[in-house]
């Protein structure tokens, strides 16, 4: 039992699930108290020991099948039947044939019932990233570490097929169908792994998908689609707001609760009083101020949301204890510094004009968050709200979503603000249901209602 | 830290060179208003934040009844009008006898605090309740000292002070006298104990729970780490103390933000999700026996469809309680679409969630 357990916990942390030595060790003393004959039960204590949180749990679900399911005729070796000598010796015939490389090798170990180099490939794959290529931008080095992988498994069809279609001295046809049938089936479970990446159930997502009219005409108008005067009276609106809001943190600021009674300032304060403590001092706790980090896709449509929403964050940068900014197009750059020497206005008329990014270039939000991660990783904490202002049209360029899992992993929430109304979400070029599943929540802001009602959600 | 204060400020010399007396009854008096010292024992090392539940003793058991297989703890909770799935009920007996916390987490509404309350009452204990918000920090989950106790046992030996200071000669030497009964004024009997220390110090062991703990700091978690993995906490001035019996932990969490791997590791996970709909009919069957279980399965099939639709909140297992009480008490026997509609206020929060519901009624109420 607890040689199983070790393999199937090296086979979870080829999928990169995250598991301690002492998880292993609270699992395996666990086992003895329930009955490991009864498969819930024996799931239950493997899933609540190895997968620590929802999100985890489709992850671990696949690897449990996998291996307790798909793998489980090997597993079993106990049991003999008359085929398994025949299967052995075919797939002995595969290994000689086969393993002159490290892919060749993990297929047929996968097919032998140790799935663990197949599934550590596998994730390899899964987490490829794109090099930054000088003259074109492609997607395809994912793309095609995927296509070796399912050709290799489309020539060992070929060769199962052959064997079942060879003359055999000892076997006869119906056993020869039924060993290829059952290679077969290993050799499509293989094919599944590769193509089904199970996404985590992100139960938690808030999407808000209604908002509040609070503006009947100007309100409404997408931003993209604004004229100059109305434009104007946007920007007199958002000053009315920040205003509005910067009261409200001032006041929830004073009379937030107060800390405890400070002696030190009572007993100096009741000198004056011949020593009567007449005014007791309480010490102020200073209100927790959050850090936002804001990445703003900068391309087309996107930016004129996107001016809006750091016209806002900027106003009110009171309310948070530090703002950074940056834009994207494929490359991506810092433009804090935009705002600590202009007014907020100015500020976001300079980063048109001398743009720091190239914006002739089609957006590759891969691309964008691989650069983050390189070079601004470190801005994230547990305080800080990551913003993501973009259409997450990518033009088909390779999404990299794990690195939007990892910059999850290292900030308090991500929360996507998308121009576009949410019935086109994952349309088109859009990966914005690959997206979701990193964020802790969503929203639709393509307008002044709707970007008032996540501002006040945000502040107050 | 606030002690610190109090510590380094010369409070206890000045208020013997401090000759207003009156001046320092003020004062204590005055802390009494605002601290609310000397109310009902109770309530005050709480103080609105979280409470204390009286021990539900089993009749004729043993304050701590042990439970004994998986089977036992289902039936047990069954027993306190708890229906416990299965993986509930294995994750709960596994987390007993290997006296680890439960990480439980799930939207909001499906009985997470309810499991720790009920677990608390099966095993005959009491139930310490911590809720967690952001800027919940030591002092208001682990202990603060009782300044006003300090002063007034100040004031109350200060003859005896005078009597300790009275032989020395110089200020020094009189500082330094004090200085050796320091202890006196930092010891246990001054501290107040918040909710972690009152589980750690409890001599019958209790259930804690600590509520919502994706909403504090993670300064405040990675506080919690040293509690839960060696149930002990240390306090500077006094030292570690560590636990007299071991707490039943329940950490609930509606994934407001990530916990840290950390946490996780010291913990048992458990996922509840809202319950099939035969759970559901026998939790509200088990709360309100005389209900017509035809209605009543109309009901919680109508509350699933609900949850369904795109809302800010989607009604929970007490939401339904409330609609099926409502219907008894209005005396409804069937559901339409009009008294849907009519006393849809019972299970949707939001006014565009009940804009929602209404739009889309022949979907929800259709057979």
């Amino acid at each position: 039992m607890v040689n199983l357990t070790l393999r199937f916990v090296a086979c979870c942390r080829a999928a990169d699930l995250r598991i301690s030595t002492a998880e292993v060790l609270d699992c395996v003393s666990q086992l003895d108290l329930i009955q490991p004959l009864d498969e819930e039960e024996f799931k239950l204590v493997l899933r609540s020991n190895f997968a620590k949180s929802r999100r985890e749990q489709s992850r671990f679900d696949q690897m449990y099948h996998l291996f307790f399911h798909e793998m489980q005729k090997d597993l079993s070796k106990v049991t003999h039947d008359p085929d398994s000598e025949q299967a052995r010796s075919v797939i002995d015939m595969l290994r000689t044939e086969e393993s002159d490389d490290a892919l060749g090798k993990a297929l047929t170990d996968f097919m032998d019932g140790d799935p663990m180099a197949f599934v550590e490939e596998v994730h390899r794959i899964h987490t490829q990233e794109e090099q930054e290529a000088r003259a074109l931008r492609s997607n395809m080095s994912q793309l095609a570490s995927r296509l070796q992988v399912m050709l290799r498994i489309n020539r060992m069809k070929n060769k199962v097929l052959n064997f079942q279609g060879g003359n055999h001295a000892v076997i006869d046809k119906d056993n020869a169908r039924r060993i290829a049938d059952s290679l077969n089936e290993k050799l499509d479970n293989a094919l599944d792994l590769l193509n089904n990446e199970p996404q985590p159930d992100n139960y938690s997502l808030r999407e808000i998908k209604h908002h509040d009219v609070k503006y009947n005409t100007i309100g409404e108008i997408p931003f993209a689609s604004l004229s100059q005067e109305e434009i104007e009276e946007v920007r007199d609106v958002i000053w009315k707001l920040v205003k509005k809001l910067e009261e409200i943190a001032t006041l929830r600021f004073s009379v937030s609760n107060r800390g405890v009674i400070d002696i030190k300032k009572t007993l100096r304060r009741s000198g004056k009083y011949l020593g009567v403590p007449m005014e007791i001092i309480f010490k102020d706790r200073p209100l927790r101020k959050g850090k936002i980090v804001a990445l703003c896709d900068v391309s087309g449509s996107v930016w004129s949301t996107a001016r809006f929403m750091l016209n806002i964050l900027y106003s009110l940068q009171e309310c948070f204890s530090k703002i950074k900014s940056y834009i994207f197009v494929s490359d991506l750059a810092e433009v804090t510094d935009f705002f600590r020497d202009n007014d907020v206005n100015e500020a976001i008329e300079k980063i048109m004009n001398d743009a720091p990014v190239n914006y002739y270039v089609p957006t590759d939000y891969g691309m964008a968050f691989q650069h983050f991660r390189n070079r601004h990783m470190q801005e994230l904490d547990k305080k800080t709200t990551l913003l993501i202002i973009g259409d997450a049209r990518s033009n088909h360029m390779n999404p990299q979503d794990l690195i939007l899992k990892s910059m999850r992993e290292r900030c308090k929430r991500v929360i996507w603000l998308n121009p576009e109304q949410e019935k086109f979400w994952g349309s088109g070029d859009s990966e914005m249901r690959t997206y979701k599943s990193h964020c802790h929540e969503v929203r639709p802001c393509g307008n002044l209602n709707q970007l008032i009602d996540f501002i006040e959600d945000l502040i107050i | 830290m606030h002690h610190e204060h109090f510590f380094s400020c010369p409070s206890v010399s000045d208020l013997i060179i401090f000759p207003v007396s009156i001046g320092l009854q003020f004062f204590v008096f005055s802390l009494f208003l605002k601290q609310g010292f000397g109310k009902d024992d109770h309530e005050k090392p709480y103080s609105g934040m979280s409470r204390i539940y009286g021990t539900t003793k089993k009749a004729g058991g043993k304050a701590d009844m042990d439970f004994q297989s998986v089977q036992d703890v289902q039936e047990q909770l069954e027993a306190f009008s708890y229906i416990a799935s299965k993986e509930i009920s294995t994750v709960v007996f596994l987390a007993q006898a290997t006296k680890k916390p439960i990480l439980v987490e799930g939207p909001a509404g499906v009985g997470k605090t309810e499991l720790a309350k009920s677990v608390a009452k099966c095993l005959g204990r009491d139930l310490i309740r911590m809720q967690c918000y952001e800027g919940l920090d030591e002092s208001k989950a682990l202990y603060e000292w009782e300044y006003a106790k300090q002063l007034l046992y100040t004031q109350m030996v200060k003859e005896k002070i005078h009597d300790v200071v009275s032989q020395s000669a110089t200020l020094k030497e009189a500082v330094d006298q004090i200085a050796e009964h320091e202890d006196a004024f930092f010891s246990e009997r001054f501290i107040q104990t918040r909710p972690l220390l009152t589980a750690i110090r409890s001599e019958e062991p209790v259930v804690l729970l600590i509520d919502e703990v994706d909403k504090s700091d993670p300064e405040f978690e990675a506080f919690l780490l040293e509690l839960l993995s060696d149930f002990q906490v240390s306090i500077p001035e006094i030292g570690t103390i560590k636990a007299k019996t071991h707490p039943f932990v329940f950490l609930t969490s509606n994934n407001y933000r990530d916990m840290s791997d950390a946490l996780k590791r010291r913990c048992i996970h458990l996922y509840i999700d809202y319950p099939a709909i035969e759970t559901e009919v026998n939790i509200v069957k088990l709360k309100l026996p005389g209900m017509d279980e035809n209605l009543l399965t109309k009901l919680v099939k109508m509350v699933a469809r609900i949850r369904d639709l795109d809302l800010k909140k989607k009604p929970c297992i007490s939401e339904t309680l409330d609609w099926a009480k409502s219907l008894v008490i209005l005396q409804i026997e069937d559901l339409s679409a009009e008294i849907v509609s009519e006393t849809l206020n019972t299970i949707c929060k939001h006014r565009s969630d009940y804009e929602v519901v209404r739009r889309n009624i022949l979907k929800v109420v259709k057979d």
